[in-house]
């Protein structure tokens, strides 16, 4: 598969099947990722790995456990929670990724982009391994118990989780609008 | 190739050659960088491409280069799905990184002070509405002496919760 394949076929997956994630597979290509990068030194970030039975329910408790309590939450039929844990609780795999703010502003939207850099270059590396994944940054998630659980200090920023697991079918891909129609030539 | 034997190549600093790039070969590389995942298929990028002609107005706020693309995304009011934009942005920007080096293409990413500069943007095309999320500069590449390949582990932080 050519590079450009290998871009153009990675899909989001959203349904994985049960076979395991081996914990060692995953800090590999972390690691490859970050190489991938012409100047990853010194980029500040962070993984928060839950990938066993005992962390992943303790992640979906974080997390459920602020929706649960609010407005919006007790709305919600428990029914509706235990699915939405379950599911959760059954993707074999979760990585928790947190970007460093920086001194200003600026390094600290370069630090963003750096670490959103790396998790494509993970996408891509897990995609020709056989590994799907999908990057969740649903509102919902984004709570007081995630961030309180898996101890995001203030010069942290929430980057996503990326869900991992292995897959039986992947999705059709949907068409992109073609680069010619979002292009300007500056004409002085 | 496969992907994880790129990050085994030695890779030095970028060198130009004074050669103008074709927006063609950028095109056709950007076709296929928009695959990059991005949040409800919103495709928050747009793209302004400055050639030799004019890549001397680019003096004072980048490193001299044979053309520049300039890489904006569309600003959200969610806080967000602005997150999710720059995100999807900057996939796309590393996609294309990917590709290059196999066309000779060599693409230094920069952010700089300047995007905050509302009236310096607009004079390249940026609207009042978008955000500039990365200035690729661009050229040939010259054969450059590669670093040692991967001397240092990467840093990895990694956690198990
Ligand atoms: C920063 C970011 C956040 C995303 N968040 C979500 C999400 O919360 N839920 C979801 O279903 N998909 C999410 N996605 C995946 C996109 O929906 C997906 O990339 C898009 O539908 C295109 O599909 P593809 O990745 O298969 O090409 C996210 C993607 C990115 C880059």
């Amino acid at each position: 598969m050519s590079l450009a394949e290998l871009i153009r076929e990675r899909r989001s997956i959203r349904k994985f099947n049960s076979t395991p994630v081996a914990e060692e597979l995953v800090v590999e290509l972390l690691q490859t990722a970050v190489q991938l990068l012409p100047s990853s030194a010194g980029v500040p970030w962070r993984c928060v790995y839950a990938g066993t039975p005992e962390s992943r329910k303790r992640l979906a408790d974080y997390m459920l456990q602020t929706v649960s309590h609010s407005r919006l939450g007790k709305l919600i039929p428990d029914k509706m929670l235990e699915v939405f844990k379950k599911r959760f609780m059954d993707i074999p795999a979760h990585v928790v990724v947190l970007a460093g703010t920086g001194p200003d502003p600026l390094a600290s939207e370069r630090n963003y982009a750096a670490v959103c850099s790396i998790l494509q270059n993970f996408q891509l590396l897990g995609w020709e391994r056989g590994l799907g994944m999908l990057w969740d940054t649903e509102a919902m998630i984004q709570n007081e118990g995630l961030f309180q659980g898996i101890g995001m200090r203030a010069d942290e920023r929430f980057v996503g989780i990326l869900h991992v697991g292995y897959y039986n079918k992947a999705p059709r891909g949907r068409k992109r609008t073609p680069a010619e129609k979002k292009w300007t030539v500056f004409q002085g | 190739m496969l992907l994880a034997n790129l990050a085994m190549e030695a890779t030095g600093p970028v060198c130009f050659r004074n050669q103008p790039v074709p927006q063609e070969l950028v095109l056709e590389l950007l076709n296929h960088a928009v695959w990059a995942p991005n949040d409800g298929l919103r495709e928050p990028w747009r793209f302004i491409f400055v050639d030799h002609r004019n890549a001397d107005r680019m003096v004072g706020l980048q490193e001299p280069a044979p053309a520049y693309l300039i890489v904006v995304m569309k600003e959200e009011a969610d806080r967000y799905k602005r997150e999710e934009d720059f995100a999807a942005v900057s996939c796309l920007m590393q996609n294309l990184e990917l590709l290059a080096p196999e066309k000779g293409l060599g693409i230094r990413r920069t952010l700089n002070e300047w995007r905050y500069d509302r009236q310096r943007a607009g004079t390249f095309g940026v609207l009042g509405n978008e955000w500039i999320a990365g200035v690729l500069e661009l050229g040939y590449a010259e054969q450059v002496p590669g670093r040692p390949a991967a001397d240092s582990r990467p840093e990895l932080r990694f956690e198990l919760l």
